[in-house]
């Protein structure tokens, strides 16, 4: 471990981190040691881990990196962490600025590791912590105040150029000219040596490290502007010339510093959706102590059991049950679906959920890693840190590109200097400026980041990034099962009576006996009954399993004699089969004082198929995607179902393996095939699948299997999302083409010194924004899908504005 | 034109006078939350 004096007052907070118990605020125990599954559960009960924190466990940790500037970067310091031992698996993420490190507790500390990335020439901290947003506000501010000193001093070093430019000779004194070359001069030094402070101090560090990265030829060339220049202002005698380049130079940094800047603004913006939803619990919470008094504590002293108070305005720091009170809830972020849910009196919340209308109160049932929200957060957080397979390669170009660079900026100086050394250097500054492997290295992560976050806002989570890339190939879907169509249930479709009674009474006869069933076609039945009718008394009911009910039935009126009704298949009420078609049917009659069973009403029943499913099916059709159902159900209930879907191509009483069959021979036939399911029982389904959808609801998010979780229920988000993967395709190829493009452009155009230095600044300022702000055209609201998440009603706005300006008594025990 | 020899010295110490006012606005925060900064004057504390 290095002891550098100038590191010390940083190890010395690194070394607070060795502490166990401090583990879990920043990452999670991936398995204890000697256990050998690899998978590593998320959301496992961090809690219950920390009571037995073995010695040798395996931990995940997520950390926050500051000082990274490229992609290069990424490489180096996925190379100084896994050179550590006991380090045993290292993801970082250019695009978010992440990591993560698994890492064996019995053979390595936090504080080793993060001294790795520290002698490598970063800061590592630990993510989801008020230090590393502190840190984010400070590095933020300091970019902002670094970028407006170029700005200012660009502007006024312009304005002393300019006479030297227009005046015709003799019109300028050589004292006047003098004069402003010193002006500029003076004015460039906060240019250089302050603005331009994080490009010299990273190339300082590559070339002490000996690697090459964006930076370095960007310092190079700065360096050499500002040289001539000051040898033109203090010597014009000497071999650089005379000329000066004070005005190239500080509108290059002013370039690049801008690019830099509305690259982070922008990343942050779109890309970081992840950081919007994680700041999504409350840093603080009101909770009620042993004596009865609420105090403010921080989310984390949160334990189960524990009464806590929520205002309107405030998400929900934990799971847990209203005791007092009752609400409306915001949801969006666990289901992408925006209407506000009312939470009555005992009904359970969700943390990372709003409250919208009323203060409650709320038992703790659930803290930390045991609660939904922490799962979406560790999937979303796990597939923002994968590199998708065109990232990887844009990465390996890199290097050899900028060494190519080096060798062909040193090649022109060489070429050019027997004629004019200070025409030279110029030209080799132009080559080193103009160049942009940041464009490269960012053109894929950045789209495909943007649009998992866009994906995220409404409900889909993205398990995997090389997932876009398969979905936007597809041209086959199948639907798993057939409940991922219909509701849970049946609806009633016709009523057909006896002469003699109308629709509503035989609905409110049936659902007498109805109310008494769980058997969905008795749900279906008291659904359609209008209310619930106040007139019949079922006694003496009788259930027959498979079959239906029997009951005798009393007037409240006391009108009518006692009736002894029957409720279920035609058999079971004793009368003849008929041919109702495809649906189900369910008959209700009547035993005469004969024994005789006469037809009262006659209920067909239909599966309740989603509304918007023929909509989704026509939708992906459209787009050229052929729509299948394999299902494991009866065939007659699968055909019904794809007959109201509109899908004509249905196969039902499939086992798994027919099913893996089924999709093998379509995969024969060289079609690409998505798969929907519930993610749970059809794993080894949805894995042979090129690309796989889950429904969530009901799954625990952590063993859904699939590329992507559909945490809400619409269907409609399936065909959105196979549109917005091909739109992150789209953009892809046009970010690696404009970036391949632009370098095979204008490398060649520097070289021939026909590009001056301020426009190579430009262009490569340009070429990196460009590719962002491409990217960023995938954060638009899906379309035809309500965009919520983080929409929030006027009102509750207004309150979290006011609940977060106001000074919060933090009570740090 | 003599007076450029006073002026321009000038317009250099009335830039880095500039940058001394924004280097202020940018660490008391003024551009963090551009709405907070406005709407403290509805605040009663």
């Amino acid at each position: 471990m290095s002891t550098n004096s100038s590191t010390l007052p940083d190890m010395a907070s690194h070394v607070l981190l060795d502490d166990p118990q401090e583990w879990a605020a920043f990452g999670r125990l991936r398995r204890p040691a000697g256990s050998g599954t690899q998978d590593a559960v998320a959301g496992q009960a961090v809690h219950g881990a920390l009571a037995e924190v073995s010695p040798d466990a395996v931990w995940e940790s997520n950390v926050v990196l500051e000082g990274m500037h490229c992609a290069a970067c990424a490489l180096t310091i996925e190379d100084a962490l896994r050179s550590v031992p006991g380090v045993e698996q290292v993801d970082v993420s250019a695009a978010t600025h992440r990591a993560r490190v698994v890492w064996r507790s019995s053979r390595v500390l936090p504080s080793q590791w993060m001294a790795a990335v520290q002698k490598a020439g970063y800061r590592a901290l630990p993510a989801m912590d008020s230090h590393a947003r502190a840190q984010r506000q400070r590095e933020n501010r300091r970019a902002l105040w670094r970028w407006l000193v170029a700005g200012f001093c660009m502007m006024q070093v312009m304005m002393y150029a300019w006479p030297a430019y227009v005046a015709q000779p003799g019109d300028l004194t050589g004292e006047m000219e003098q004069l402003l070359r010193w002006a500029s001069w003076v004015l460039t030094l906060p240019v250089v040596f302050f603005a331009c402070g994080p490009f010299f101090t990273s190339a300082l560090r590559d070339i002490r490290l000996r690697r090459v990265s964006m930076d370095l030829p960007v310092a190079l060339g700065m360096a050499i502007t500002f040289v001539v220049s000051t040898a033109g202002t203090f010597d014009p005698a000497g071999i650089f010339g005379r000329e000066v380049y004070f005005d190239s130079l500080t509108m290059f940094v002013f370039f690049l510093l801008t690019g830099r800047w509305l690259e982070l603004r922008l990343r942050d913006r779109t890309a970081g959706a992840l950081e919007a939803v994680m700041n999504r619990l409350p840093d603080s919470v009101e909770r009620r102590g042993a004596d009865g008094v609420f105090a403010r504590v921080v989310t984390r002293r949160l334990a189960v059991g524990d009464t806590i108070r929520v205002l309107p305005g405030e998400a929900f720091p934990a799971d847990g049950c209203i005791t007092s009170g009752s609400t409306q809830s915001d949801e969006a972020l666990l289901t992408g679906e925006s209407t506000p849910v009312a939470r009555p009196l005992g009904s359970q919340v969700t943390a990372g959920s709003y409250n919208l209308q009323a203060p409650v109160e709320v038992r703790v049932e659930g803290v930390g890693g045991q609660t939904r929200f922490a799962q979406i957060l560790a999937l979303m957080e796990s597939a923002s840190l994968q590199k998708p397979r065109l990232a990887q390669l844009a990465d390996r170009i890199a290097r050899p590109f900028l060494l190519a660079v080096l060798l062909a900026a040193g090649l022109a100086v060489a070429w050019w200097w027997p004629s004019d050394p200070g025409h030279a250097l110029m030209v080799g500054v132009a080559v080193l400026i103009v160049t942009c492997p940041c464009a490269l290295s960012l053109a894929t992560p950045v789209a495909m980041l943007t649009a998992a976050g866009t994906l995220a806002r409404h409900g889909v989570l993205v398990r995997n990034l090389q997932g876009l890339e398969a979905l936007a190939s597809v041209d086959t879907l199948v639907f798993d099962k057939t409940g991922t169509l219909t509701r849970d249930g049946m609806a009633v479709q016709a009523v057909r009576c006896a002469p003699g009674l109308t629709r509503d009474d035989a609905l409110a006869l049936a659902a007498t006996l109805a109310r008494q069933s769980m058997h969905p076609a008795s749900r279906a039945i008291v659904a359609a009954a209008s209310e619930a009718s106040a007139r019949w008394n079922a006694v003496d009911l009788r259930e027959d399993a498979g079959l239906g009910l029997t009951a005798e039935i009393h007037d409240a009126r006391g009108t009518v004699p006692p009736r002894m009704l029957r409720l279920g298949s035609a058999r079971h009420a004793g009368v003849a089969a008929q041919n109702g078609g495809e649906a189900l049917q369910v008959v209700l009659s009547e035993q005469g004082s004969d024994g005789q069973f006469a037809e009262l009403a006659r209920f067909d029943m239909i599966e309740d198929v989603r509304s918007e499913a023929a909509d989704v099916v026509r939708a992906l059709q459209q787009a050229g995607v052929a729509v299948q159902i394999l299902s494991g159900d009866r065939l007659g209930a699968v055909q019904r179902v794809a007959a109201q879907a509109g899908i004509s191509r249905a196969k039902g009483e499939c086992s798994p393996q027919d099913k893996l069959a089924a999709l093998q021979d379509l995969q024969a036939q060289g079609r690409q095939v998505a798969m929907v399911g519930d993610g749970l029982n059809d794993g080894p389904v949805l894995a042979g699948a090129n690309v796989s959808f889950a429904f969530g609801r009901s799954v625990p998010l952590a063993q859904a299997r699939a590329d992507f979780v559909v945490l809400g229920g619409s269907l409609s988000l399936v065909p959105q999302t196979v549109l917005l993967a091909r739109r992150t395709l789209r953009v892809v190829r046009q970010n690696l083409g404009w970036a391949v493009g632009y370098n095979a452009l204008c490398v060649p155009l520097a070289l021939v010194g026909w590009m001056p230095a301020w426009l190579a600044g430009l262009g490569m300022a340009l070429s990196s924004l460009l590719v962002v702000l491409n990217a960023a055209r995938l954060s638009r609201a899906l379309h035809g899908v309500e965009v919520s998440a983080l929409n929030l009603p006027e009102q509750a706005k207004a309150t979290v504005r006011m609940t977060s300006a106001s000074p919060s008594s933090l009570d740090p025990a | 034109m003599d007076i450029l020899y006073l002026l321009i010295p000038l317009s250099v110490i009335l830039v880095l006078m500039i940058l001394a006012g924004l280097w202020w606005a940018i660490y008391q925060g003024q551009f963090e939350s551009v709405e907070q900064e406005g709407e403290r004057i509805f605040r009663n504390d």
